[in-house]
């Protein structure tokens, strides 16, 4: 299982937040390209960076944070927040994502994610933002009236590479998460299944990796991460 | 102090390998000045060069035979005065003899062998790959180039380079089949992965290239 570390960027700092309100905010570190630095040289394979104004305002709100992240690290980034057209996908290819995240876009306009996943394909990743069962959409402050497997069905044969899914109930509030959210989602979904949201411990790592059916493809570690709950050694060795 | 001439032949975006070249020359013995350049008076003067290369095997061939003087550069600072040369990803493809995406297209054929679509046997195996994957079965070579068996690489690519000679592949790794990792032969490398985004095995790699006495 891959371990995806986490960098939210809210004006132009690292910080966490709880249930996705950027209100909320704590920062972690004012150098977002230090910090993924530091997740990188952690020996973490990948990182997962957030453009957390981007995904509110529905355009790129923190590219210089985003471009100094991609230029001080040597491990593959993938990036979402406010990414909506196909341009926004190939500016951000060009400097080198390696994966964009669709969120918002895959609700509302799916077709622009099956003609990205034509375009590129296994660079596109689609978040499936979950909220009481349904998907949230716009930094989380709209709800949709689509459930996720729906949502996440309609991108199968697209050459989608994973499918994020957040739990936002839990997320950044570091209450243990619940393993079955993504579960259901691996086995009714043929795409691989990243889990994000709440996971508190290594022990929540291993309770992934301990479940029966399709496996679980990555997890994203924001909080607990940044608040030592959840150490870098430890947590790869879990997910090894 | 030596210079790595990292050729710029606009395939794709240069940042993310200048830097992580510009980060292990600065901690190599040695140093090394890093120069993105399409001059073939630069190349044709380097102690070491980089050739990387991003998309398919036909444009990237077109776009740097555009490159008036380039390869003859490479080639003569390579081949008359053993410049140590590595090539990343589509720029090891390009050492082959021929690619075969989008119909035939000549490579440099520096090393014998055919750049192929890759066809992994298991359906879960997707095409393009794109992940990390453990280098493994090394050749001597490849243990010259500082990789270490098991060590995971990031790779993107559709396409894998079938070395005429398999004495040729440096390095081995399997996605629904295996393929060659790396390829060497004399002062001439190459890596199907790239070391830029493969974190600490990549910038060792980097850095060993740094010092490479083929």
């Amino acid at each position: 299982m891959i371990l995806y570390p986490a960098i939210d960027l809210k004006d132009g700092q690292c910080v966490r937040v709880l249930h996705g309100v950027l209100d909320t905010a704590t920062v972690f570190n004012s150098s977002p390209a230090d910090q993924a630095q530091q997740w990188a040289n952690a020996g973490f394979p990948w990182i997962h960076v957030v453009d957390l104004n981007g995904a509110v305002e529905g355009k790129a709100v923190n590219a210089d944070a985003v471009e100094a992240i991609l230029e001080a690290v040597s491990v593959p980034v993938q990036l979402g927040g406010g990414i909506r057209t196909l341009a926004d996908m190939e500016r951000w290819i060009d400097k080198g994502v390696s994966r964009v995240i669709l969120g918002t876009v895959a609700v509302r306009e799916p077709q622009i994610v099956v003609e990205a996943a034509r375009r590129w394909p296994e660079q596109i990743a689609v978040s499936v933002d979950v909220r009481g069962g349904k998907v949230a959409v716009q930094g989380w402050t709209e709800d949709s009236d689509l459930d996720a497997v729906t949502v996440a069905k309609r991108f199968e044969d697209a050459g989608v590479a994973a499918l994020i899914i957040t739990d936002i109930e839990r997320d950044g509030a570091l209450t243990g998460f619940n393993v079955d959210v993504f579960g259901a989602m691996a086995d009714a979904v043929d795409i691989p299944v990243i889990a994000a949201g709440g996971l508190a411990s290594v022990a929540d790592i291993e309770k992934l990796r301990a479940r029966k059916g399709r496996p679980i493809a990555g997890a994203v570690l924001g909080r607990a991460l940044y608040t030592g709950a959840i150490q870098p050694g430890e947590a790869i060795k879990a997910a090894a | 102090m030596q210079t790595v001439a990292l050729i710029d032949y606009g395939s794709g975006n240069l940042r993310s390998a200048q830097n992580a070249l510009e980060r292990v020359a600065a901690a190599s013995p040695g140093g090394a000045r890093i120069a993105v350049t399409s001059d073939p008076e630069v190349v044709a003067k380097a102690d070491r060069i980089v050739l990387p290369g991003v998309g398919a095997f036909a444009a990237c061939r077109n776009a740097l035979m555009a490159r008036t003087g380039v390869v003859e550069a490479m080639t003569e600072a390579v081949q008359d005065r053993g410049v140590p040369f590595l090539g990343v990803c589509v720029g090891m493809q390009l050492l082959a003899t021929r690619g075969l995406e989008f119909g035939e297209t000549p490579g440099l054929d520096w090393i014998g062998g055919e750049v192929r679509r890759l066809e992994p046997a298991s359906p879960t195996c997707k095409v393009p790959h794109m992940g990390w994957n453990a280098v493994e079965d090394l050749s001597p070579a490849g243990g010259g180039l500082g990789l270490d068996p098991g060590a995971a690489m990031y790779f993107t690519h559709s396409f894998a380079f079938h070395a005429a000679d398999p004495a040729d592949v440096a390095a081995w790794t399997d996605h629904g089949g295996r393929f060659a990792a790396a390829v060497a032969r004399g002062n001439v490398a190459g890596v199907q992965f790239h070391p830029e985004k493969s974190q600490s095995a990549g910038l060792s790699l980097l850095a060993r290239f740094l010092e490479w006495r083929p």
